[in-house]
């Protein structure tokens, strides 16, 4: 009701869409991006496509880039569309991310845990100076930095999975016994969040969060509006094996795999019940695709929203209301985008309103 | 063969689709091939239990393509294939569906399929070999930090 319908502009939007396409189009020299150019040279912004958009499918994540000039929001909401328009076939058995087929591996708890830190590629340690040997790139050299990585480390003999680390540290007793919830989980595309929500509707609203949202959330708590100051028991990357019944056999088979990053933290320790031995207090982290800083900021988040569940909230992040309905990217995006829309009734309405009270100031200022 | 029938699929799924359409409508071209159900694709709700505490939750969706088939050979047997895969190619997934029913049965053409299997599942072999590679090329070795410990505690 506050938009008026106008005519006149329907020209102007098709050439808008031109206009756009032109802009994408303009350097005529430029060859046209191939989606496998942007799945694998910009991996991580692929990564924040599919765990924000809440899909994984790096390859149409590439595609929305490509179309959206590399508008990360407006890609996932892309996403988001396209996965709107399939039908649903399957709800997967629950995955253990144990069997995680890691490409990084580090903890900041202990140096040595169970199989090993491994870094993988990560710029944690690069310097943050421009190299500029990239901006002309030579492809023959290119071709080669793949090959001669591989042929210039030897064959290792490392096993597929690796133990979790939290696991060392509960069988010492020091953390919390595993949750008895094994309650349906709940499934946020389905039903509206009706607070309070199961921490199952938080998890999975964390995890196809907006980045930026969830890291400023947790900075808040981290910096001072809050008390979580966690040590990261493990991170991980890698490829879960999505396991799924045969058709035929029912027995469960290997139907693809999934790039995730996983992120369990450690926080201050509490004690229990009157009784009961204190224990650390933990949080979780996890995401479609290649993204640390996600996957940390979500279970600093977990950690901080398991207290506000549980005492209520003492500040910001740990109010799930505050957080839960903040952190989407498509929603939030699309209300500020909102406001370009026309408001014009809203808009004559406000000015009458200011006129008629200025006219009301002037009068009572006439008559003192 | 020594791949087991769970593996097949992701074996397979490593090679060139149109490789796999190919040889998958070149066998089952003298069979007559019954959709149990239609090809279909669409989305998988991926559920994970959370390594903080081991509850369920909701990680996002995943394409899933799905199909399943019977082959009836001319001796009159019939033989069930199947498969579902990460995936939104339905005819790859019918495909697969067809092969996993030719290998699963060892019906003419066997080894024909046998051989794509074994060249995928080297590739998978040879694919996480290279992730292991990565992995042991960036492998932290504190043991020269000790070292360093030790000289200095001297």
């Amino acid at each position: 009701m506050s938009y008026v319908a106008i005519k006149g502009g329907k020209a102007a939007i098709d050439g808008a869409a031109a206009a756009t396409d032109y802009m994408r189009c303009m350097n005529a020299v430029d060859e046209p991006i191939k989606l496998s150019v942007i799945e694998d040279q910009l991996r991580l912004l692929t990564s924040r496509v599919v765990s924000e958009g809440g899909l994984y499918h790096p390859k149409l994540a590439a595609l929305a880039l490509k179309q959206f000039h590399g508008d990360t929001l407006e890609a996932a909401f892309a996403l988001r569309a396209y996965r709107s328009t399939k039908p649903r076939l399957l709800e997967t058995p629950l995955q253990d991310t144990s069997k995680m087929r890691c490409i990084r591996r580090i903890s900041s708890a202990f140096k040595d845990i169970p199989g090993g830190q491994m870094l993988g590629a990560t710029f944690d340690y690069a310097l943050r100076l421009l190299r500029l040997d990239l901006a002309n790139e030579d492809p023959a050299a290119f071709r080669l930095v793949a090959k001669n990585f591989l042929s210039n480390t030897p064959e290792a003999d490392l096993p597929d999975s690796f133990p979790k680390v939290l696991d060392a540290l509960r069988a010492e007793g020091l953390l919390p016994p595993v949750g008895a919830i094994r309650e349906q989980a709940f499934d946020i595309t389905r039903d509206s969040l009706v607070f309070p929500v199961p921490r199952s509707a938080a998890l999975a609203t964390m995890a196809r969060a907006e980045t930026g949202s969830l890291l400023a959330m947790a900075y808040s708590n981290m910096r001072g509006y809050g008390d979580v100051h966690p040590t990261v028991a493990e991170l991980r990357v890698g490829y879960l094996p999505v396991m799924l019944p045969h058709p035929v056999t029912g027995e469960l088979m290997e139907a693809g795999e999934v790039l995730m990053t996983e992120c369990e933290v450690v926080a201050m320790y509490e004690s229990g019940n009157a009784g009961d031995m204190p224990v650390f207090t933990l949080g979780y982290g996890a995401c479609f695709g290649h993204n640390e800083v996600k996957a940390i900021s979500m279970a600093i988040l977990d950690r901080a929203l398991q207290k506000g569940m549980r005492d209520g909230p003492d500040n910001p992040s740990e109010d799930p209301e505050f957080v839960l309905l903040h952190v989407d990217g498509v929603d939030s995006m699309g209300f500020a985008s909102h406001y370009k829309m026309p408001h014009y009734v809203t808009f004559q309405s406000d000015m009458d309103r200011l006129r008629t009270t200025q006219g009301k100031v002037r009068k009572s200022g006439e008559t003192a | 063969m020594n791949i087991s029938r769970n593996d097949w699929p992701s074996a397979l799924c490593q090679l060139n689709a149109a490789e796999i359409k190919q040889v998958a409508a070149t066998l089952s071209r003298d069979i007559e091939v019954r959709d149990v159900v239609l090809p279909q694709t669409g989305l998988g709700l991926l559920s994970l239990t959370d390594g903080a505490f081991h509850e369920p939750f909701y990680l996002g969706e995943i394409p899933v393509a799905r199909a399943e088939v019977i082959l009836k050979i001319a001796d009159g047997r019939e033989v069930q294939g199947g498969t579902v895969l990460v995936d939104d190619r339905a005819q790859l997934a019918r495909s697969i569906a067809i092969l996993d029913a030719v290998l699963a049965g060892k019906l003419p053409g066997y080894e024909q399929a046998a051989s794509l299997v074994e060249r995928g599942n080297q590739m998978r072999i040879q694919n996480m070999s290279e992730r292991r590679q990565m992995l042991a090329a960036t492998r932290v070795d504190f043991s020269l930090l000790e070292q360093e410990d030790d000289e200095d505690a001297e």
